[in-house]
């Protein structure tokens, strides 16, 4: 347990450009998870 | 024509009503029976909690929507269950008891040809004594007045610390088995933030407080997640995140009395201790509403509707933790019972928890009770909607829609702090929801990748942008339906 976010981590999270485009890296990535699908478990196996 | 009693109009009923309303031609009715009167996007209400939101902004008038949509409002709450009918009539109903207008008090009963039970969880504070919102200097933000009442209690903490007041602020869980970590999480990420803003947060010591056995938990057994370019636990991205917000934490631990400005609490070792706080946010357990069930001669057959929450298509055999697996967690939230009855979002009854059971050891069960969060509340009502579209369009009483939580992904953005340019977010998404510990034996269960967290501002604007779209689907706005669920 030895993370911890560092300096230029830090300034990367507050970046408001590189987070510009995370913001849309995110929203497109989630809604690849959210939206690709749900079903059953019962008859896969 | 079909007639389709909704309960409740939290996301699950709200999203129910909306898919039906839309696919359903007008000769089918589509009634919601609920208490409020507003919906309301609960997830900003952590932002009301710190005063950087207003709750009318994430609340709106329901009777005036559903007027305009065709969809049938009754301002009442569901008492009694009668899936038989009785003596009098052979269609199912529900019992309602008005809470507002002239009918108030005056019971009414409602009848069906299919019932979707969305009424999600009684936020029981009564499990845990002294435990009640804007009392004892507790407060809680599971909904509008008690985010409202909770910024008006850190408000005057901060006024107090502007004049050179030390505090102990404890966020946490509120039971030994409470859910919805993922909440006070946010909280109290937010909290701190706001300590930062009024420049008080030096004079803070901030506490988490939790039934989880390790931090990260957030009831779903912890999460192996892809960070960066490698992966990490969620413990360690939690721990990492409090150390850098200089947040302690006190975990394995029931919260089991609340006194004024006293936390007591019982350890999984079995120890009994007390924390001193000026604030605390403690999320109360979750349980069922407690509502009765009766067969058509009046005699009353809760068992096959209720263990607490609504019995669905769930495997709820008891078996050890080592035993449990995703085939467990229901698809299609009918009651085996009455198939015309379902229960999607947080009013079905999990299978089990998800998070590895633990009791302390004088025997007390320390370990939270699994979360259902928004985005399953929202697909699982949604997949109810689209299988009862089917039986009535089609006849069709097989249902082809199915969504176990062990074959569906969620994402939660959790906000670490309000702002445009110094807010921050931690979104973490899971696949699947359950852990499938057979098919991903080495990553906890989850598909890395699907499974992520990332740390930064851009989690602020994607709660944020979610919040804004949220609202613009649930008042059925042009076009809602093209945003997910
Ligand atoms: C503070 C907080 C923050 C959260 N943040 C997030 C987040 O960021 N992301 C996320 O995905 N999830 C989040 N959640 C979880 C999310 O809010 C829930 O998963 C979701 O609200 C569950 O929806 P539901 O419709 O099942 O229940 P609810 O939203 O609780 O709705 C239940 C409805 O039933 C009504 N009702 C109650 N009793 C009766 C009765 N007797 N008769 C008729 N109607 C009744 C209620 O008035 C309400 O309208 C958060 C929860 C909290 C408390």
């Amino acid at each position: 347990m030895e993370a911890k976010i560092t300096e230029s981590q830090k300034r990367k999270m507050t970046n408001p450009v590189i987070q510009f485009f995370r913001f849309i890296y995110l929203s497109l990535k989630i809604l690849f998870i959210v939206e690709g699908g749900h079903g059953g478990t019962r008859n896969r196996e | 024509m079909s007639k389709i009693v909704v309960l409740g109009a939290g996301i699950s009923g709200h999203v129910a009503a909306a898919h039906l309303r839309r696919k359903l031609s007008k000769q089918h009715q589509i009634i919601v029976v609920s208490p409020n009167s507003n919906y309301q996007w609960i997830p900003s209400n952590i932002w009301v909690g710190v005063g950087r939101m207003k709750s009318e902004s994430i609340l709106f008038p329901l009777a005036p929507l559903y007027k305009r949509k065709n969809i049938g409002f009754i301002q009442a709450k569901a008492i009694e269950f009668h899936p038989e009918g009785d003596d009098n009539t052979d269609k199912p109903y529900v019992t309602c008891e008005y809470v507002a207008g002239a009918n108030k008090g005056e019971s009414e009963k409602v009848t069906y040809d299919y019932l979707i039970n969305a009424t999600g969880p009684k936020l029981n504070f009564e499990a845990t004594e002294g435990l009640i919102p804007g009392k004892n200097k507790t407060y809680s933000v599971c909904t509008y007045t008690h985010a409202n009442h909770a910024w008006k209690g850190l408000s005057e903490l901060i006024q107090e610390m502007k004049n050179g007041k030390t505090a102990r602020i404890l966020i946490g869980t509120g039971h030994g088995q409470s859910t919805c970590q993922g909440a006070a999480f946010e909280y109290i990420l937010n909290v701190e933030q706001e300590l930062r803003k009024h420049k008080v947060r030096d004079k803070a010591e901030i506490t988490w407080i939790s039934n989880e056995y390790e931090l990260g938990d957030f009831g779903m057994d912890g999460m192996m997640l892809s960070y960066g370019k490698g992966a990490m636990k969620s413990s360690e991205m939690v721990q990492m995140v409090f150390e850098e917000r200089g947040i302690k934490w006190i975990l394995g631990s029931a919260v089991q009395k609340v006194e004024e400005g006293l936390a007591h609490y019982e350890t999984l070792e079995g120890e009994f201790k007390t924390e001193v706080f000026d604030f605390a946010m403690l999320i109360p357990s979750f349980s069922g509403h407690g509502f009765k069930s009766f067969d058509r001669n009046g005699i009353e057959n809760t068992e096959k509707l209720f263990r607490g929450f609504m019995i669905v298509d769930a495997d709820y055999t008891k078996k050890p933790y080592e035993e449990w697996s995703v085939q467990d967690w229901p698809e299609t939230y009918q009651n085996p019972s009455y198939d015309n009855i379902f229960a999607p979002g947080i009013a079905f009854a999990p299978p089990h928890a998800i998070s590895k059971p633990r009791v302390s050891k004088n025997g007390t069960p320390i370990s939270p009770a699994p979360p259902r969060t928004g985005m399953p509340s929202g697909i699982t009502a949604k997949l109810v909607a689209d299988n009862i579209i089917d039986m009535i369009k089609h006849n069709n009483k097989k249902l082809n829609h199915k969504g176990s939580l062990g074959n569906m992904g969620a994402a939660c953005i959790a906000s670490a702090g309000f702002g445009m340019m110094d807010g921050s977010g931690v979104s973490i998404t899971t696949f699947p929801i359950v852990p499938d510990y057979k098919k991903y034996p080495d990553t906890q269960g989850r598909k890395l990748g699907k499974t992520f967290g990332e740390i930064g501002l851009a989690g602020h604007w994607l709660k944020l942008a979610l919040h804004y779209a949220f609202i613009y689907k649930a008042k059925m706005k042009p076009f809602w339906w093209l945003i997910p669920e």
